[in-house]
């Protein structure tokens, strides 16, 4: 496959676009369903992502809060705005700024796997904290939905090929260059 | 390539290549010392958990089989793969293309396993799970009482032995040329 040809390039795009928007939908349950329920001693409770931060900041892991808020929340975020912004403006970006846009791709495929946290850390509280009624921890529909997120924008990254953006051929030409 | 040397996109500074500083045998060493540690890491206690004399031993993926019975096995296949098979497969591709180098037969490598390698590399994050069950300590504090088991420091030793193999490797160098690959300049550092 010839990563120069106009077509491939364009279809790097338009799969690229596709999984992002698929994972900016999955987006919305991921934020709202539970990911977690905790039962301690009788008393349940579930968590979405944004309430087991909230609970580890007053549980006064400031620290803590701040690494899972980042992983799980800002980084999915700015994953998923840097790749539109990359997307609708790949075939527009001036020749002379093309570098700096590739480094913005390297920095979203590089950050992306650390969204996996969230998923890795339920996974592992569910396997350890099985003691009947005493406390168990249990898995919710949240964490699929949150980890179609993590999978498709990785794969919306890996779909997209950041040498369309030295690419001449099926550009648009620029307005402001004379032609 | 001279230890501490670096090849760069001319186009872009992406490292193509890094000259190591261990040698051309260090990404060989890191790689076979993170297949022997996986061995451990996963058949060792990882971490214990205990309550009111109750205790309860979990093994690497003592979570992923308690996703998979409680109906979540599509989470159960990401954690096993991206947390154990992928890192294990990318370590094994790494090995398949280090051993014979080692021997003096460096063959030139197909486009599709290179980019194969580099998909299980984007896929392996045994790091992101060490971090993980960190956090899950931190979070659990006086729940339970628990101790980090042997399976979960030579896990984390893995963790280490991959990402220092792939910083001693580079698949550019072992794949053969792509000729449509923008050009590249070795800059020393």
């Amino acid at each position: 496959m010839n990563p120069d040809s106009p077509s491939n390039g364009l279809r790097s795009i338009s799969t690229s676009a596709a999984l992002a928007t698929a994972s900016a939908v999955m987006l919305v349950p991921a934020n709202l369903l539970p990911v977690l329920s905790t039962q301690t001693s009788g008393q349940a409770q579930t968590n979405t992502i944004f309430s087991g931060v909230v609970e580890l900041w007053s549980q006064g892991l400031w620290a803590i809060a701040v690494i899972v808020f980042s992983a799980s929340i800002v980084i999915p975020a700015l994953k998923l705005g840097g790749l539109a912004w990359l997307l609708l403006n790949a075939r527009r970006i001036p020749r002379a700024d093309a570098r700096k846009w590739a480094h913005l791709y390297a920095v979203l495929d590089l950050i992306g796997r650390w969204s996996m946290l969230d998923v890795f850390l339920v996974t592992f509280l569910t396997g350890l904290i099985q003691f009947g009624l005493l406390a168990t921890v249990e898995p919710r529909s949240g964490i699929v939905a949150f980890a179609s997120v993590v999978v498709l924008t990785m794969l919306a990254t890996q779909a997209f090929d950041p040498r369309m953006l030295w690419r001449e051929d099926d550009r648009h030409p620029s307005p402001v260059s004379p032609s | 390539m001279a230890p501490g040397e670096r090849a760069l996109c001319v186009r872009c500074d992406t490292v193509m290549a890094r000259g190591s500083r261990i040698g051309p045998d260090g990404a060989l060493a890191f790689t076979v010392t993170g297949l022997v540690l996986a061995i451990p890491a996963a058949t060792m206690p990882f971490v214990t958990a205990a309550k009111l004399g109750s205790e309860r031993v979990s093994l690497l993926f003592t979570g992923v089989a308690s996703l998979w019975t409680h109906g979540m096995p599509e989470i159960a296949a990401l954690v096993f793969l991206c947390g154990g098979l992928v890192p294990i497969a990318f370590l094994c591709c790494l090995a398949c293309l280090l051993v014979p180098a080692h021997f003096g037969r460096k063959a030139a490598v197909a486009e599709p396993f290179a980019r194969f390698v580099r998909l299980l590399g984007h896929f392996s994050m045994p790091e992101v799970q060490v971090l993980a069950v960190l956090v899950a300590l931190m979070k659990l504090g006086s729940l339970v009482d628990l101790t980090l088991g042997p399976g979960f420091w030579f896990y984390g030793a893995m963790s280490l032995a991959v990402l220092f193999a792939v910083r001693c490797f580079n698949l550019q160098a072992a794949a053969r040329p792509d000729p449509s690959a923008p050009p590249a300049a070795a800059k020393a550092r």
